[in-house]
């Protein structure tokens, strides 16, 4: 080789490791760019690509009635969103909403809501939440970009109307916000947990890796029976619409352990399908509505006068006037009586004898066996926002407050109030807190409030004769309708006026009608309060309310099994000394 | 010469063998995630059934089904007749 050619081969080898040279500083360069200076920015690329997080949704608890009936239950449901890509046209986008629209009928104020946010180009807009499955599959058949779907969950009511305003319902967000589901919310709701998603290059999912464990919300068993609270509504709304009244409300406890077994409300609402404005389903009339009760708190006043001593079976009250003149205002009875003993003022419900037996209570000792009763404060019941009633300090009341109170008047209860409080007669004497949640499943009883401890209120002396004048009040008095032939009775009526601040007194039209009583008399198996509000003619509480209690009470019996009773109509005390003005 | 035969076919053992292992374990990951996938399919099927059937047994349904298709009646009060079975 000549010297010329070895020098061109030298240059070109000289030149080949330059270039080779070259290339590997690039190398080194683009390696350290890769590697080292924008390595944060792409491992966040490559983590958005490969791995994902996502919430898991705790499941909500399930509602039970007391025979294991589902009351309510969350089941998944998808919800779709948009997210927006700021490379594509807005036009282009809008022409996606508007497919979407059409398929899940949004109207035109929703619409507007989602442009507004895509032109402000949110990362995540929701289009509509908890969509039916039919419609999530003809949106994926469209496979529209940027348009993706969220698994939630939706609470669901198996049977829509019942116990509506007892259980409640949940937001959008499945966040209690009224009834059990409220007050229960902590326990139902669960905690949220989050997967973190590692993805192959086909983007399929290939490993979970749970970050934080969800909790599920844990189940509920209410003291409910979903049977009895069926004839329970079912009687209220005949009774409701019969009468023409504003609304009512039953409700049914068992005595002894103050589990409540029914508690009805009437109008009433399907909680799958709420009204435009949902907070009416929010008003549980048997807690939330003070009402002046009438002639049923005489209960209250016979308890007063038989405790301390101030009236015995064999006292008599002249009602022959048919009114009674208290600090100058007139008392009157619907009709004139004549003589009557003590358990005969009850029985026939004459104001005019209530209000002579008031004359001999002492106020103080009046008060406090009011408050003992438990009126003027809540019952404590697992239910949010129940009323506590209104009732004056003695301090506070006039020279016709204690007549007035005899009779039902200058204090308001709330239905479940007046119940408790005649639960304290059919459990002789003792008074047993109203409680609503049976038990919490798979879980320590200390999540759940407990209800107060049970009271001994009045003797059980007391209580058995209570029992005996309320079981006359049914057999021969006013609570007659609510008779049940083969079965003994205790229930007593009442009939209130309402007070019309339009006009500064009560109303001599507008009347609440009620029935409180609990069967079988001797051994009670459940309590009952009937209220019918502003019924349209006929609105004594014997007429209006008193058929209802008898109507549900014959399907209870049947239900619970519990045969007619042979009564000894002679051997009662009403028979022998009582029906002295029949 | 047969020791480094034996000791390639042995190495090229080992790694198919490796190889054969790591794609099983991704197989087997595959599947165990679809089974847990179809286990909680299941679960909420059930759960959705559950509460179909509570609603299609709720008591209004069942009253109206008596009534207008099976024409049944209301007892009286005088028809019922209770036994007390302990007794005798």
């Amino acid at each position: 080789m000549s010297i010329i050619n070895q020098r061109k081969a030298h240059r070109r080898i000289s030149m080949m490791a330059f270039l080779f040279m070259l290339w590997l500083i690039f190398l080194i360069i683009r390696l350290l760019q890769l590697q080292v200076i924008e390595h944060p920015s792409l491992k966040t690329k490559v983590t958005q690509h490969n791995q994902n997080k996502k919430d898991i949704i705790p499941k909500r608890g399930t509602i039970y009635d007391r025979t294991g009936i589902i009351l309510a239950r969350s089941l998944p449901f998808r919800s779709v969103f948009y997210t927006p890509n700021e490379d594509e046209s807005l036009e282009s986008q809008l022409e996606k909403i508007q497919t979407v629209k059409s398929i899940l009928n949004l109207s035109e104020r929703e619409f507007q809501r989602i442009k507004k946010r895509v032109e402000k180009n949110v990362s995540f807009i929701w289009i509509r939440r908890k969509i039916p499955p039919e419609k999530e599959e003809m949106i994926k058949k469209l496979s529209l970009d940027g348009i993706y779907f969220l698994e939630e969950n939706k609470r669901y009511y198996p049977h829509g109307k019942r116990a509506a305003h007892l259980l409640g319902r949940v937001d959008i967000d499945e966040v209690g916000a009224s009834g059990i589901e409220y007050s229960c919310n902590s326990v139902l709701a669960g905690i949220k947990g989050e997967h973190l998603i590692m993805k192959d290059a086909k983007k399929r999912e290939y490993e979970f890796e749970t970050l934080k464990e969800p909790k599920d919300g844990k189940d509920l068993v209410l003291t409910i029976d979903e049977t009895i609270q069926f004839y329970a509504e079912k009687e209220l709304e005949k009774a409701v619409r019969e009468s023409g009244a504003k609304w009512g409300t039953v409700i049914i406890t068992h005595p002894s352990s103050g589990e409540i077994l029914a508690m009805a409300n009437f109008p009433n609402y399907d909680l799958n399908n709420l009204p435009r404005s949902p907070t009416v389903v929010d008003r549980n009339n048997a807690i939330h509505h003070n009402f002046e009760p009438g002639s049923t708190f005489k209960v209250v006043t016979a308890s007063v006068a038989l405790e301390t001593n101030k009236v015995t079976l064999a006292d008599s009250f002249d009602c022959s006037q048919g009114y009674i003149s208290v600090a100058g205002k007139l008392i009157r009875d619907h009709q004139r009586y004549g003589i009557l003993s003590f358990p005969e003022i009850i029985i026939h419900s004459s104001n005019v004898g209530t209000v002579q037996l008031s004359h001999n209570l002492d106020r103080d000792s009046f008060y406090k066996t009011i408050k003992k009763f438990g009126f003027g404060k809540k019952t404590g019941i697992n239910l949010p926002a129940e009323e506590k009633g209104i009732f004056r300090q003695v301090e506070d009341w006039s020279r016709i407050s204690p007549a007035s109170l005899s009779i039902g008047y200058e204090i308001s209860v709330t239905a479940l109030q007046m119940l408790q409080a005649v639960n304290i007669i059919a459990n002789d004497g003792v008074l047993v807190p109203p409680r609503i949640v049976r038990r919490v499943l798979n879980a320590s009883s200390k999540s759940i409030r407990n209800p107060l401890p049970s009271l001994r209120i009045i003797s059980r002396e007391t209580a058995s004769i209570l029992t005996s004048i309320l079981r006359e009040v049914v057999q021969g008095g006013t609570g007659s309708p609510a008779q049940i032939p083969g079965y003994r009775i205790a229930g007593k009526t009442g009939t209130a006026q309402i007070f019309d601040s339009s006009i500064g007194s009560y109303s001599s039209e507008a009347h609440i009608a009620s029935f409180v009583g609990f069967v079988p008399a001797d051994n009670p198996a459940f309590s009952m309060i009937v209220v019918i509000d502003e019924p349209v003619g006929s609105y004594y509480g014997g007429e209006v309310a008193g058929p209802v209690f008898r109507e549900i009470s014959k399907q209870v019996l049947q239900y619970l099994k519990i045969p007619g009773q042979k009564i000894p109509r002679k051997n009662t005390i009403v028979e022998n000394r009582w029906r002295l003005s029949d | 010469m047969m020791m480094v035969i034996t000791c390639t076919v042995f190495i090229i053992a080992i790694l198919t063998f490796y190889i054969w292992h790591q794609v099983e374990a991704v197989r087997i990951g595959y599947e165990i995630n679809r089974l847990e996938e179809k286990v909680q399919k299941l679960k909420i099927e059930v759960e959705e059934l559950e509460t179909t059937k509570a609603s299609l047994l709720s008591l209004e349904k069942v009253e109206r089904i008596a009534k207008e298709k099976l024409k049944m009646v209301k007892t009286e009060d005088n028809q019922k007749v209770y036994e007390d079975f302990k007794q005798k």
